[in-house]
């Protein structure tokens, strides 16, 4: 097969530490901009709590939807590091299942 | 000669190995280069293009307004947005199947931002190989200032991109002036900052780490390939066995293929793989090794193409197809959703109304004996002129509307709230009844709306 590569040619690697920031941080800054965009089309962040508990919750939009953001990216960012976590410490699986970790440079 | 020398950097990023792409110039790198110049171009000029007094392309976040062009898209317009998001996936599937990472290689922002933080740092430190010198020598004046002198620039470029970011949500030319007079607000602060730390790090630091650890479509792009699919691929047939030859020399009788094994490839290769093993993920098909092998091949008197932009099909010797069932729906898909969000935005509502109950009473007896409610109707006109609507309301015989009459002006692309007071005959309405109220711009039957309104009466 001359498209597959037997071995890993990149030679750079990151550390464990740091791959596990990234693939953390970043999917959730991903689904955190989607799910903002998404909330504050239908919620304006001025309307929010000014009912029956006045003051508003946020006093101008900018910071409802600074604060909305961050609150959704440290929410989404929790649920990856419990998936990491979880995909991380389960056992591994028996050597003759077990997939090449880079099946994903096959073609098909 | 590898492409990832190990080298010690400073600070957050320690124990990074870091790579070194040699320059290198070819067809492809031109093409990119003008992908790099027409994107960042856009990026970075559209926010000072005016447009009837106001700017061009404006996501006025505070107004809760989006202005593009001469489209000004509110709140309700947001499936526009996402059908928008949609069509930019099925492209990306599209020119996938078709021709494989056209988007990474070309017009992804990692890889045009990181194309640019490179020629700054090859301005100030040079060449790959002055750099990687550069890089294992003691802390000199020369070293000092030249590091010194490519943080100044990146550092710069980057704030710049933060605050052209910030100018396509708040209005650029007041944003200039704020951060001349050093009186920006606190969120514009920490977005320039936030926006310019996150490209300086991304472009100056993680760059292919980015695309091998943090990117989704490295990883699932492969499911869109086929073996029509064009890639970049180096021809094992023709290059295999590889080695060193002297010039002149008949290489077949030695029982050598065409590749020279000069490491060129794997020299000019920003993520650092070797482009012989085959296709890996980690290629994010800039097509430098096609390049740097076309210059060999010229040098050494061989014809180009030993790497090359092939399918698989093609390396096999078997006829090539562009147009295939993939690609055939692919595009139909993509024809449909571009026609039909062409449609429906030439065709959205240009006059919008929202009817909201008063909440402070329910109903009202007047002395008149008449029943009256109250509501706020929201007039939102999308359109880019002026109009004076007209309030309308049917559902109870005999009701009368009461407004600030007899027509509300309202502003392009304003909305104006009116209180609108509804009566109608005691026993008319016994609990409670739906009324239609309408809105139509004078002398414009053509710009109306309507909305449901709850009337509210007591029961007899």
């Amino acid at each position: 097969m001359p498209l597959l590569g037997d071995e890993y040619t990149g030679a750079v690697r990151w550390p464990r530490l740091r791959q596990d920031v990234a693939i953390v941080t970043w999917p959730s800054f991903l689904v955190a901009s989607v799910a903002t965009m998404i909330c504050f089309a239908f919620i304006d962040p001025v309307l929010v709590g000014n009912d029956d508990y006045p003051p508003p919750a946020f006093a101008t939009r900018m910071s409802g939807y600074a604060i909305g953001f961050f609150f959704f990216w440290l929410i989404s960012a929790l649920s990856s590091l419990l998936t990491l976590y979880l995909a991380r410490t389960a056992r591994p699986e028996p050597p003759e299942t077990e997939k090449p970790d880079d099946w994903t440079r096959s073609v098909p | 000669m590898t492409a990832a020398d190990e080298t010690q950097d400073g600070g957050l990023y320690a124990v990074r190995q870091k790579i070194y792409p040699r320059e290198i110039s070819g067809r492809f790198q031109r093409l990119r280069v003008i992908a790099v110049w027409v994107l960042l171009g856009i990026y970075y000029v559209l926010p000072w293009i005016p447009w009837g007094g106001r700017q061009a392309v404006l996501f006025d976040l505070p107004a809760r307004k989006f202005h593009i062009f001469a489209l000004t898209l509110w709140p309700q317009d947001f499936y526009f947005l996402t059908w928008l998001l949609v069509i930019a996936a099925l492209s990306l599937f599209f020119f996938t199947a078709l021709a494989g990472r056209l988007f990474c290689g070309y017009a992804c922002p990692q890889t045009v931002w990181t194309e640019t933080f490179l020629w700054m740092e090859r301005l100030a430190e040079g060449s790959r190989s002055q750099q990687m010198k550069l890089a294992k020598s003691p802390w000199t004046r020369e070293k000092i200032l030249r590091k010194a002198a490519k943080q100044a620039m990146w550092i710069a470029f980057a704030l710049w991109t933060g605050f052209t970011f910030v100018g396509y949500f708040t209005p650029i030319t007041e944003l200039a002036g704020k951060i001349a007079g050093f009186s920006t607000g606190p969120w514009e602060t920490f977005w320039v900052l936030f926006y310019g730390g996150a490209t300086y790090v991304n472009a100056g630091f993680m760059r292919e780490q980015v695309c091998k650890y943090m990117c989704p479509y490295a990883r699932f792009q492969s499911a869109m390939f086929d073996r029509d699919t064009l890639i970049i691929t180096y021809d094992e047939k023709r290059g295999e066995p590889r080695g060193a030859r002297k010039k002149g020399v008949d290489y077949k009788a030695k029982g050598l293929g065409e590749c020279v094994d000069c490491t060129m490839c794997v020299q000019v290769c920003p993520t650092g793989i070797d482009i012989r093993k085959g296709l890996q993920y980690e290629c994010i098909a800039c097509a430098a090794c096609i390049d740097a092998c076309d210059e060999v091949m010229d040098k050494v008197g061989y014809p180009r193409g030993l790497i090359r932009y092939d399918t698989q099909h093609g390396l096999e010797g078997k006829r090539k197809r562009v147009i295939r069932p993939r690609t055939i729906v692919y595009a139909s898909l993509l024809a449909l959703l571009v026609t039909g969000f062409a449609v429906t935005l030439s065709g959205r509502d240009v006059v919008g109304v929202d009817v909201i109950r008063d909440r402070n009473a329910l109903f009202r007896e007047r002395a008149d004996g008449r029943i009256e409610n109250v509501y706020n109707v929201k007039l939102l006109n999308k359109d880019r002129e002026a109009h004076e609507f007209r309030i309308r309301a049917t559902g109870v015989e005999g009701l009368e509307v009461d407004y600030a009459g007899p027509t509300v002006y309202v502003g392009p692309g304003a909305v104006q709230s009116v209180p609108v007071r509804i009566r109608v005959p005691r026993g008319a309405v016994q609990g409670g009844a739906d009324l239609i109220i309408s809105v139509e711009a004078e002398g414009r039957p053509d710009l109306s709306a309507s909305g449901k309104a709850r009337f509210i009466a007591p029961t007899d």
